[in-house]
């Protein structure tokens, strides 16, 4: 086997190892929950993807043959992971924040959560 | 099998045939309904009139179709003597009735529905006299007792026609329970169900000591169907029937059903001390109570309920006897109550008509008003006193020669003197029956003024004079060779001497004849005093009795089911659960373990870390359990690791459907949680949730160690078959598939339609929810709190709907795929409801559900219908139910996919569990609407694109 590529695969996998490893050490060690938000979604999702990416390397160089399993797993990871931040923020905020709370948007529309979406008609 | 034996079975399946004819017919009005209702009968009848022949000359004609031969049913019919006569009696009677209720009835009266039932009721009867196996005679025997039900609550706005249906169908029912116990231990005995066959045993089965529980649980069904003390209570009770309903169930058919029993039993169970005191005491007690009781009524219909039980006991007595002579008089009485009695209650019924009463006391002087129906019923009457020159004085001569020679324990004078006083008493009603309602002066104060009905009404009754005429006087010529041939049948062999003829000469019988008589006429004559001394008497009142009964025994299983199904479910599982752990440790404790026979295998790290994920898990959804939103999170990473451990043990298919239940159950989970306290409330104390410890934890080890046993041991398994003939036998190479679609075919179909009624239940449930105490509840508690302005963010929705079709894919691409490789029915079943379940969420149901037309309600059953019709397509291969058919398509641009019978099995299930999952997610939907939730009329709450395109339209 090419000992270079050998050595790109387990480099990705170090790296991404070290990102998981840093994600969830975030989870512990952050406070707030929305600064643990950042934790699992953008720290264990570069982890994630630095595994997909050793994975397709893996099959192409050392199987000879493309897979796009990874491809896959990475679009899923780029729709789900947002959306669920998203939706984990939104909650929060629902909960445990008054709109008094926020800063304001500096427009003439308030925070989704608390303020109806703005109408079809242009503003005035 | 002789040439006519293939019209029994259509002789009997004819009336059940035409019950459905009155039902249409009544649209083209009374007269052609009571024609068409006809039609059936005399049809019949004609069948029986071309059997006869055969069988007067003496042979039994047999029909045979096995039913359920493992079973020992099967549907053989035969004919002999004592049939013919029996079911001639019925079909004739069947027709006259049938005249006679087209003008006894009002037009208020649904007719369709009476000669439906009527119809029903005499093809049970029929069925009865020409079964030939037992079993399929107590088919028949239940059958009598369900019609004869509907036609004595025929008058359903009565209480008392509903409470007489009931009583009757408490009684006979109950008796013919007794009876499928009988003749069960009688068909053991005889080892065959075919009366044919048991008949021809009477010495093994006399022998036997399972003879008496078989005779008197077989007594108990023919006394409560023929009214014998002491259940003849319920007989004067659905007396509220319809007249032509008393009629024919009370002179001809039902309570017959009971002395037919008896005869045709009669060689194989009587001639035995047993038989001789039980059947001839009842039948004594009943002939004098009846009698006795009926001298007292002032209800005419009454009067003749009671002599027709006391003529029923005067039947039994006479089969009770024992002697052969005893049996044939017995025939021949059968036939002449059967004639005397109908048209008596017939003529009552036309009085009740014309007058608008049955009250005697009201009546008199009618035979100046109604000269024909008094004819008619002083004939009849006149031969239920016994009388010479009307038939039921030829009966009753050798009734009472019979009991003249019977010795009942010793004594030479019981049976004679009690025979002779039930004559008395039933000259006695019947003079009176005479006297006060049809002699005497015309009174000015009847309720209507009566006079004779039409034609078709009386002649029915006038018919059946007339043959109490010829009997009486003719009796050899008219129904001699009738009463020979059913004789014989009953008695089974040679006849006894008998002479049907008026005048025997003076003997002990014309004595005792000659007393009754005159002692009736003397108690007729004393009868206003009497009757103060016997409503002055006091008198056991069987109905309050029966409702005590009743009531009570329904206060019992109310207070057992109270008691063993409170409700509480957690109560049944302990029951369950202990059960089974402790019948689980019996097993352990009798049966020898045999030794482990392989090692245990080393533990992988990655197993153990997610055994130890897994364990600790599980704990602290014990511990947590109070905190719902934790809780379900945690059942989330349990599912998912049980998901995981199925992955790494080689079962994808298990995972795949472990992840699809997992992820829809926790979404629909979430969602009803909105609606309820997101914590559980510590309600149970510290003793009862130790209790419940211990046994949880009790099975949890019992469980383990099952498990480990298998694990440990080399057994053979079904497994094996599995493999070997998945693929030459279902077609496919997913085991597990194959498995489940055709091995255990059937198994999965059941699992659909409970699927499909879970489905149906929680919509079920929804609805009432939202008409009870829990609908004031929802409206009231505020959850405005919990709701975002931003309920559909334009992320999730333009995500979802991205995915939509990669979903939708992906589960054609499982379900195609099921046949060979990880995947089916029920796994794309939930990878679609997933992809709809997004929509759902991301913009609501409301507006989700009104982009699509296809009912959830009607999926489920397409899918059972589906999964249905493809098993019983094997059936057209003649090949039993979901045996499959396969073959393999290969469409160009996809991979080659197996289509059989199975594809289309796995569509009804796909159908189904689509449509479960979807009506689930609808329920708790308007479980939300009702809350207070609204409809969005957008997709999302925020449009961009809209604002944008209404700014360029709206101008800067």
């Amino acid at each position: 086997m090419d000992i270079l590529a050998e050595l790109v695969i387990a480099l990705f996998l170090v790296v991404s190892g070290i990102f998981g490893l840093v994600g969830s050490f975030g989870m512990i060690k952050l406070r707030e929950t929305m600064q643990r938000l950042h934790a699992p979604t953008k720290a264990t999702t570069l982890g994630v993807g630095g595994v997909l990416i050793a994975s397709m390397l893996y099959f192409v160089v050392v199987k000879g043959s493309f897979s796009f399993h990874e491809l896959l797993i990475t679009l899923f990871l780029f729709l789900t992971a947002p959306i669920t931040a998203n939706f984990i923020a939104k909650t929060f905020l629902q909960a445990h924040a008054r709109e008094s709370d926020l800063p304001s948007t500096e427009r003439s529309h308030g925070w989704a959560l608390f303020d109806d979406a703005p109408s079809e008609k242009p503003d005035a | 099998m002789s040439s006519g034996s293939s019209l029994l079975p259509i002789i009997a399946i004819l009336p059940f045939l035409g019950a459905l004819v009155p039902g249409l017919m009544i649209r083209a009005g009374r007269t052609a309904c009571a024609t068409f209702t006809a039609a059936p009968t005399i049809l019949a009848l004609v069948m029986l009139g071309v059997l006869a022949p055969d069988v007067m000359r003496g042979e039994v004609i047999e029909a045979r179709i096995e039913w359920l031969p493992q079973l020992g049913l099967s549907a053989s019919f035969f004919l002999d003597g004592l049939g013919l006569l029996f079911a001639g009696m019925i079909l004739g009677m069947g027709l006259l009735i049938t005249l006679y209720a087209r003008f006894y009835l009002s037009g208020e009266d649904p007719m369709g529905q009476f000669y439906t039932y009527l119809l029903l009721f005499q093809g049970a009867m029929l069925g009865i006299v020409i079964s030939d196996n037992i079993l399929l005679l107590l088919i028949f025997w239940e059958l009598t007792s369900l019609t004869s039900f509907l036609l004595i609550g025929y008058w359903k706005h009565l209480p008392e026609g509903r409470q007489g249906a009931r009583m009757a169908l408490a009684v006979t029912g109950g008796g013919g329970l007794a009876m499928i116990g009988g003749m069960l231990i009688l068909g053991n005995i005889a080892g065959s169900y075919d009366l044919t066959d048991i008949l021809t045993q009477g010495d093994a089965i006399r022998a036997s000591e399972w003879y008496l529980p078989a005779l008197i649980l077989i007594l108990i069904g023919a006394f409560t169907k023929s009214a014998q003390f002491p259940f003849h209570f319920w007989l004067p009770h659905a007396m509220a029937a319809p007249t032509p309903v008393s009629a024919y169930l009370h002179s001809a058919t039902m309570v017959k059903a009971g002395v037919f029993l008896l005869a045709r039993m009669w060689p194989v169970l009587s001639g035995t001390e047993a038989w001789f005191y039980i059947v001839s005491t009842t039948g004594l007690i009943t002939m004098v109570l009846g009698a006795l009781i009926a001298i007292f009524k002032d209800d005419l219909k009454a009067l003749l309920a009671f002599s027709t039980v006391s003529h029923l006991g005067l039947l039994t007595m006479l089969l009770g006897l024992g002697t052969k002579f005893a049996a044939v008089v017995a025939v021949f009485h059968i036939i002449n109550h059967l004639t005397f009695k109908a048209a008596l209650f017939m003529s009552a019924g036309i009085v009740d008509h014309e007058a608008h009463t049955r009250d005697i006391k009201r009546l008199g002087g009618l035979a100046r008003l109604m000269p024909v129906t008094a004819a008619i019923a002083i004939v009849t009457a006149l031969s239920m006193a016994g009388i010479p020159l009307f038939n039921g004085f030829l009966s009753k001569e050798m009734m009472l020669d019979a009991a003249s020679e019977t010795v009942w324990a010793g004594s030479h004078l019981v049976v004679p003197v009690l025979a002779t006083l039930g004559a008395l008493l039933s000259v006695a009603y019947s003079f009176r029956f005479i006297s006060h309602v049809f002699l005497g002066p015309v009174r000015d104060d009847y309720p209507s003024k009566p006079h004779d009905p039409p034609f078709g009404m009386w002649a029915a009754p006038g018919f059946l004079a007339v043959f109490v005429l010829l009997i009486g006087i003719l009796p050899a010529t008219i129904v001699g060779p009738l009463v020979a041939v059913a004789g014989g049948a009953v008695v089974g062999g040679e006849l006894p001497y008998y002479s049907l003829k008026i005048w025997h000469g003076v003997n002990a019988a014309l004595v005792m004849s000659m007393i009754a008589v005159a002692g009736g006429l003397v108690v007729l004559l004393l009868h206003r005093p009497l009757d103060r001394l016997w409503q002055a008497a006091p008198r056991p009142e069987a109905k309050v009795i029966f409702d005590a009964l009743i009531d009570a025994s329904a206060a019992l299983s109310g207070w057992v089911t109270r008691n063993l199904h409170n409700g509480s479910i957690s109560r049944y599982l302990a029951i369950f659960v202990v059960a089974t752990v402790a019948l689980g440790f019996a097993a352990w404790n009798g049966g020898a373990l045999a030794p482990a026979t392989r090692p245990m295998l080393p533990i992988p790290a990655v197993v153990a870390v997610g055994w130890v994920l897994l364990v600790v898990a599980t704990v602290l959804v014990v511990t947590m359990h109070r905190r719902r939103f934790q809780a379900l999170v945690l059942i989330g990473v349990i599912g998912l690791m049980v998901s995981v451990g199925f992955v790494y043990l080689s079962a994808p298919d298990l995972a795949l459907t472990q992840i699809s239940v997992e992820t829809v159950t926790i979404m629909l989970l979430l969602l009803a949680l909105h609606f309820l306290p997101k914590h559980t409330p510590l309600e149970s104390p510290l003793w009862r949730r130790t209790r419940d410890g211990v046994i949880a934890v009790g099975a949890g080890v019992a469980v383990t160690g099952l498990a480990m046993a298998f694990l440990t041991r080399d057994f053979s398994t079904i497994s094996d078959y599995h493999l070997a003939n998945s693929y030459t036998g279902g077609g496919g190479t997913n085991v597990v598939n194959v498995i489940l679609v055709d091995f255990r075919g059937y198994d999965t179909y059941g699992e659909i339609i409970v699927l499909g009624i879970a489905g149906l239940t929680i919509y079920a449930l929804m609805v009432s929810l939202l008409t009870g105490p829990a609908a004031r509840r929802l409206r009231n508690t505020d959850y405005s709190q919990d709701r975002s302005r931003d309920r559909h963010p334009l992320m999730m929705v333009v995500a979802t709907r991205a995915m939509m079709p990669i979903a939708v894919v992906v589960g054609i691409y499982i379900f195609l795929r099921g046949h060979n490789q990880p995947g089916g029915g029920f796994i794309a079943g939930l990878v679609i409801s997933i992809a709809l379940l997004m929509q759902y969420m991301a913009s609501g149901f409301a507006w989700t559900q009104a982009r699509q037309r296809i009912q959830y309600h009607a999926m489920i059953g397409w899918g059972v219908v589906v999964a249905g019709l493809t098993g019983a397509g094997a059936w057209l291969a003649g090949k039993p139910f979901l045996t499959s058919a396969y073959g393999y398509i290969d469409l160009p641009g996809i991979e080659e996919f197996g289509l059989g019978s199975a594809f289309l099995f796995d569509l009804g299930v796909f159908l189904t569990v689509l449509g479960a999952v979807m009506l689930m997610l609808y329920s708790l939907s308007r479980i939300a609407r009702y809350a207070g939730e609204t409809v969005n009329v957008e997709p999302m709450d925020y449009d961009p694109s809209k604002r944008v395109e209404a700014i360029r339209n709206g101008g800067e």
